[in-house]
C-alpha cells in the first residue's frame, strides 16, 4: 500500500507540473479538461513524462480513459504492471 | 490598385520538378511519399516522408555556390530559377530595385538546426562548425532568391509556419498592386529533417504509409519537403512583355486564433475566410474550388470542413487536398497550393485527394475530389493556409478576364 | 504623410526598462555579467549581457508559462511593457484588429537545437518532448503573445537578422496601408543561451560578448490621433538587397537616401543615427560610411547600444530605437528631431527608416 501511496504522489506531481497547478491543487478526480484547462498537447505531454518516468510504453488512444488522476494512476499501474495490493 | 497576376510556376517538389511536370503528377493523382533517406529511421515508428530525391540544385542554378547554401535555401532558390523560365521573365531586363522576394518557411534551414545538434551531442558547443553559424539564419531563403536572381528589391523571409507561404502571397500583392515593385518572386520553401519528423510522431499526427485527407479512416499527415515559388507581376507589366498569366490575385485574409498553438480554432478560420472573401471582393458562390490546408489529421479534418459549413453556409464547393500526394510540405505548402489552385483555373481541372476511400460521416457533404482529376470550369479558386500559432492565411485567386 | 505612428513601447534590455536607464546607459554602459557556470553547457565568454534575474514566473504567473521557452517569455513580458506604455486597452471590440509582428534570426535556435538533440540522445528518438514542440516554430513567441493577451488580428514573424526589425516595420506599414489592422504590437526580441552565445561569436574580430532582451513598439496607422499626440512616426522605411561582389555601402546609403526621398526630408536636418550592431569592425565602418555619405554630413549623434547590451543580432535596431525615443522623453529640447535607422545582415539584406520622436506631453509641431 505503501508503494501505491507513493506512486500516487509521483504521479499527482507530474500531472500538476504538466497542468501548471499546485500538487495539492490537483483532486482525485477532478477532471483535467474541465477542471484545469489542460488541451491534447498537455494530455501528450503528460503521457510522455509517464513514460519516460516508469519505462513504459502506453498507446496513445489511452488518453480517454485518463482524465482525472484515479484513472491515470489506475491506467499506468495497469501498463506498468503495479499489483494492487 | 493595379490588377495582379501570376505568370510563372516553379515547383521543385516530390510529384515533379517544374511546371509542366507538376502539372501532370497532380492531373495524375501521382504520389510522392516514399521511405526516409536524408536521415536515420532506427527507432522511428513512422519512416515515410515526401522527400524530393530528384532534386539536384546544380543544373538549375547559374550564379549560388550550392556548397555554402543550407537546403531550404537551395530549393527557394532552384524554384525561383524555374519560375522566372517558366514566365519567360528576362529578369535583366527589369529594373534589379523593381524586382522584390518574399519566402515563407516553417523551419528555415532545419537540416543545418539537425546538424547543429548531431555536433553538439558529438563534439560539444566549442567544436561548431562556422559554416553551421552561417547558414542557420532564417533569413537567407529570400537571400538565396535574390542572389540567384541579382535582384535588389526587398527580400523578406516570413517565418509564420505552415501558412508562410500564403503570407508571402499576399505581401507580394500588395507591393505589386501598390507599385511598389514590378515582379515579385514569392513562395515558399522548407526540408524534411529529423526533429521535426520526430515532434509530429511524438504528437500523435503522423501517418503509417499514406496520407489520407477527408476519409473517414485516416491516419495523420506525411512530413514533405519542397519548394514552391511563383512569379507576380502587375497585369500591365505582363502584357507589355507578351506573358499569358495563369491567374489573377484577387486577395487575401490573415487572422491568428489566439487561443492554442496546435489546435485550430474552427470559428476563427471561419473568420479568416469571410475576410478573403471580402478584401478579394468575391462572394461565397463565386467561388469554384477550394484547395484545402488538408493536413490529414483528425484535428485539421474536422476543424477545416466545420469552418468550410460556416463560412460557405453549406454550400461548399468541391475541396481537395494536394497534401494527399504530396505530403506537407510546411512552409512551401501554402505555395504549391496557389500552384494547384493557378493551374485549376487556368487549365480548366481539379486536382484530387487521393488516398481517399471512404466518406467520413463527419463531414458527408463535402466533395473532396476524390481519387481522379475532374475536368471544371474554374473561375474563382481559394486556397487554404493554417499554422502552428494560429496564423490563418488564406488566398483568393480569379481567371484573368 | 507617415508610413506608421509609434504610441508607445516597452523594453526589456541588460540596461534596465525605463527611458533614464536606457539613456543613461548610452553614456555608462552596464559591464556584462559573469555567466560561467550559471548554464548547462560551456559558454565562449565568461561575462555577457545576460538577464540573469529574469523571471517569468514572477513576471506573469505559473499559468500558462512552464513551457514558454526563453525568447517566448521575454517577448511577451516586454509585449506587456508596451502595451501598459501605449495605454492601450484590448477589448472585445478591437481585439481583432490588433495584431503581433516580431523579428527574428532562426527562433529560439535552442528550443529547435535541443529538439535534434533529443533525437540523437533519447531512445527511441523520437521521446522528444510534446509540450515544447510548439517551440521550435519560428512564430512561436508572436503565436503565444496572441494568446496571452487575446489578439485576434494580423499576427507575423519576419525572419532577417540584423534587417528582421526594419522588416516588421516595412511589413506592418504595409498592414496599415491594406486597412488590415488599427494597432500592432511589433519588434524584435532574443534569448540568451548558449546557442546564441556561440552563434554570436561567429566571424567577430572583437571582445563584444553576446546579449539579450529586445524591444516592443505599440504601432498604428498615419493619421488619427489616440490618447495623446504619438511618440515617434515613422516617416519612411524601405528595404532592398546587395547581391555579392556589389559595393555594400553604397546600396545601404541608396536605400537610406530612398527613404529620405520618400519622406522628403533633406539629410542635414537628421540629428541621431543607428545602424543596429554589426557583425565585425568593416561592417560596424561600411554602416557608418553609409550613414554619413546618405545624410551629407557626420554631425549625427550614434545610438549604438551593443556596448551596453552585448551583441544582439535579432534585437539590436529595436532596442536602439527604443533608445532614441527614451532620449526624446528625457529631453524636450530633442522635440520633433529626426533619426535615422539603418541595419544589413551577412547575406545582403539592407533596410533604413526615417523616424521622428517626440517627449510625452510635448506640443507637436
Amino acid at each position: 500500500m505503501a508503494d501505491g501511496d507513493t506512486r500516487l504522489a509521483e504521479l499527482r506531481e507530474l500531472v500538476a507540473e504538466v497542468l501548471e497547478v499546485e500538487p495539492e491543487e490537483l483532486t482525485d478526480t477532478g477532471d483535467f479538461q474541465e477542471e484545469y484547462e489542460a488541451d491534447s498537447l498537455r494530455a501528450i505531454e503528460m503521457l510522455a513524462r509517464i513514460e519516460k518516468k516508469y519505462k513504459i510504453e502506453i498507446p496513445q488512444q489511452e488518453l480517454a480513459n485518463m482524465q482525472n488522476l484515479k484513472a491515470v494512476y489506475a491506467v499506468t499501474a495497469g501498463y506498468a504492471g503495479w499489483s494492487e495490493s | 490598385m493595379k490588377r495582379v497576376v501570376i505568370t510563372g510556376l516553379g515547383p521543385v517538389s516530390n510529384i515533379g520538378i517544374g511546371a509542366a511536370a507538376f502539372e501532370s503528377g497532380l492531373r495524375g493523382g501521382h504520389t510522392g511519399i516514399s521511405a526516409i533517406t536524408s536521415f536515420d529511421t532506427a527507432g522511428f515508428p513512422r519512416t515515410m516522408a515526401g522527400e524530393v530525391r530528384a532534386f539536384e540544385p546544380e543544373p538549375i542554378l547559374r550564379r549560388l555556390d550550392t556548397a555554402t547554401w543550407g537546403r531550404s535555401s537551395l530549393f527557394a532558390a532552384a524554384a525561383a530559377r524555374l519560375a522566372v523560365r517558366d514566365a519567360g521573365l528576362r529578369v535583366d531586363r527589369v529594373p534589379p530595385h523593381r524586382v522584390g522576394v518574399v519566402v515563407g518557411t516553417t523551419s528555415g534551414e532545419s537540416k543545418v538546426t539537425e546538424e547543429m545538434g548531431r555536433r553538439i551531442v558529438d563534439h560539444g558547443f566549442p567544436a561548431l562548425p562556422g559554416e553551421l553559424a552561417e547558414q542557420l539564419p532564417a533569413g537567407r531563403l529570400a537571400a538565396a532568391v535574390s542572389e540567384e536572381l541579382g535582384v535588389t528589391g526587398e527580400s523578406v523571409t516570413l517565418a509564420t509556419a505552415c501558412s508562410a507561404s500564403n503570407y508571402a502571397l499576399g505581401y507580394a500583392y500588395d507591393l505589386v498592386a501598390n507599385g511598389d515593385a514590378d515582379v515579385m518572386l514569392t513562395g515558399g520553401a522548407d526540408s524534411v529533417c529529423r526533429w521535426a519528423h520526430a515532434g509530429f510522431v511524438r504528437l500523435g499526427a503522423v501517418a503509417d504509409k499514406a496520407c489520407a485527407p477527408f476519409d473517414r479512416d485516416r491516419s495523420g499527415m506525411i512530413t514533405a519537403e519542397g519548394g514552391a515559388m511563383l512569379v507576380l507581376e502587375s497585369a500591365e507589366h505582363a502584357r507589355a512583355r507578351g506573358a499569358t498569366p495563369y491567374a489573377e490575385v484577387l486577395g487575401y485574409g490573415l487572422n491568428c486564433d489566439a487561443r492554442h498553438m496546435v489546435a485550430p480554432d474552427a470559428a476563427s478560420i471561419a473568420e479568416c475566410m469571410r475576410l478573403a472573401h471580402r478584401n478579394a471582393g468575391v462572394r461565397p458562390d463565386d467561388v469554384d474550388y477550394i484547395c484545402a490546408h488538408g493536413t490529414g489529421t483528425a484535428a485539421n479534418d474536422a476543424t477545416e470542413a466545420a469552418a468550410l459549413e460556416d463560412a460557405f453556409d453549406g454550400r461548399v464547393p468541391p475541396v481537395s487536398s494536394i497534401k494527399s500526394m504530396l505530403g506537407h510540405t510546411m512552409g512551401a505548402a501554402s505555395a504549391f497550393g496557389v500552384m494547384a489552385t493557378a493551374l485549376a483555373i487556368a487549365r480548366g481541372f481539379l486536382p484530387p485527394t487521393i488516398n481517399w476511400s471512404n466518406p467520413d460521416p463527419a463531414m458527408a457533404r463535402l466533395d473532396p475530389i476524390p481519387n481522379h482529376a475532374r475536368p471544371a470550369r474554374v473561375r474563382v479558386a481559394q486556397n487554404n493556409g493554417f499554422a502552428f500559432g494560429g496564423n490563418n492565411a488564406i488566398v483568393l485567386l480569379g481567371a484573368v478576364s | 504623410m507617415s508610413a506608421l505612428q509609434i504610441i508607445g513601447w516597452g523594453v526589456t534590455s541588460p540596461a534596465g526598462t525605463d527611458d533614464q536607464a536606457l539613456v543613461g546607459a548610452l553614456d555608462r554602459p552596464p559591464a556584462p555579467v559573469e555567466v560561467t557556470g550559471r548554464y548547462d553547457a560551456p559558454l565562449p565568454t565568461p561575462r555577457a549581457h545576460a538577464l540573469l534575474d529574469f523571471d517569468v514566473r514572477a513576471e506573469l504567473g505559473r499559468k500558462g508559462t512552464s513551457f514558454f521557452d526563453r525568447r517566448t517569455a521575454l517577448t511577451v513580458v516586454t509585449c506587456r511593457r508596451a502595451l501598459a506604455d501605449a495605454g492601450l486597452q484590448v477589448s472585445d471590440a478591437n481585439r481583432h484588429r490588433i495584431g503581433v509582428v516580431l523579428g527574428t534570426t532562426a527562433g529560439s535556435v535552442r528550443s529547435s537545437v535541443d529538439y535534434a538533440v533529443d533525437t540523437f540522445t533519447q531512445d527511441p528518438p523520437y521521446m522528444v518532448n510534446p509540450a515544447l514542440f510548439p517551440n521550435t516554430v519560428m512564430n512561436c513567441a508572436a503565436g503565444q503573445s496572441a494568446i496571452w493577451f487575446n489578439l485576434t488580428g494580423v499576427n507575423a514573424t519576419l525572419a532577417g537578422g540584423r534587417v528582421a526589425f526594419l522588416s516588421v516595420l516595412r511589413w506592418c506599414a504595409n498592414s496599415f496601408r491594406s486597412r488590415q489592422a488599427d494597432y500592432l504590437l511589433a519588434g524584435a526580441v532574443e534569448e540568451f543561451t548558449p546557442h546564441t552565445a556561440w552563434l554570436s561569436r561567429h566571424g567577430r574580430d572583437d571582445e563584444l560578448p553576446a546579449g539579450e532582451g529586445g524591444a516592443v513598439f505599440v504601432l498604428r496607422p498615419p493619421g488619427g490621433t489616440h490618447l495623446r499626440g504619438p511618440d515617434a512616426e515613422v516617416l519612411a522605411v524601405t528595404l532592398g538587397f546587395c547581391p555579392r561582389g556589389r559595393d555594400r555601402a553604397e546600396a545601404l546609403a541608396g536605400c537610406l537616401r530612398g527613404a529620405l526621398d520618400r519622406c522628403g526630408v533633406g539629410g542635414d536636418r537628421v540629428r541621431m543615427a543607428a545602424i543596429g550592431g554589426a557583425d565585425d569592425a568593416a561592417a560596424r565602418a561600411t554602416a557608418w560610411r553609409a550613414v554619413e555619405s546618405a545624410l551629407g554630413h557626420s554631425r549625427v549623434r550614434r545610438i549604438a547600444v551593443d556596448g551596453a547590451m552585448g551583441d544582439n543580432p535579432t534585437a539590436g535596431g529595436a532596442l536602439e530605437l527604443a533608445t532614441v525615443l527614451a532620449a526624446h522623453r528625457q529631453d524636450p529640447r530633442l522635440d520633433g528631431q529626426l533619426s535615422v535607422l539603418v541595419a544589413q545582415n551577412r547575406e545582403g539584406a539592407v533596410g533604413a527608416a526615417v523616424v521622428r520622436g517626440w517627449g510625452r506631453g510635448s506640443a507637436r509641431g
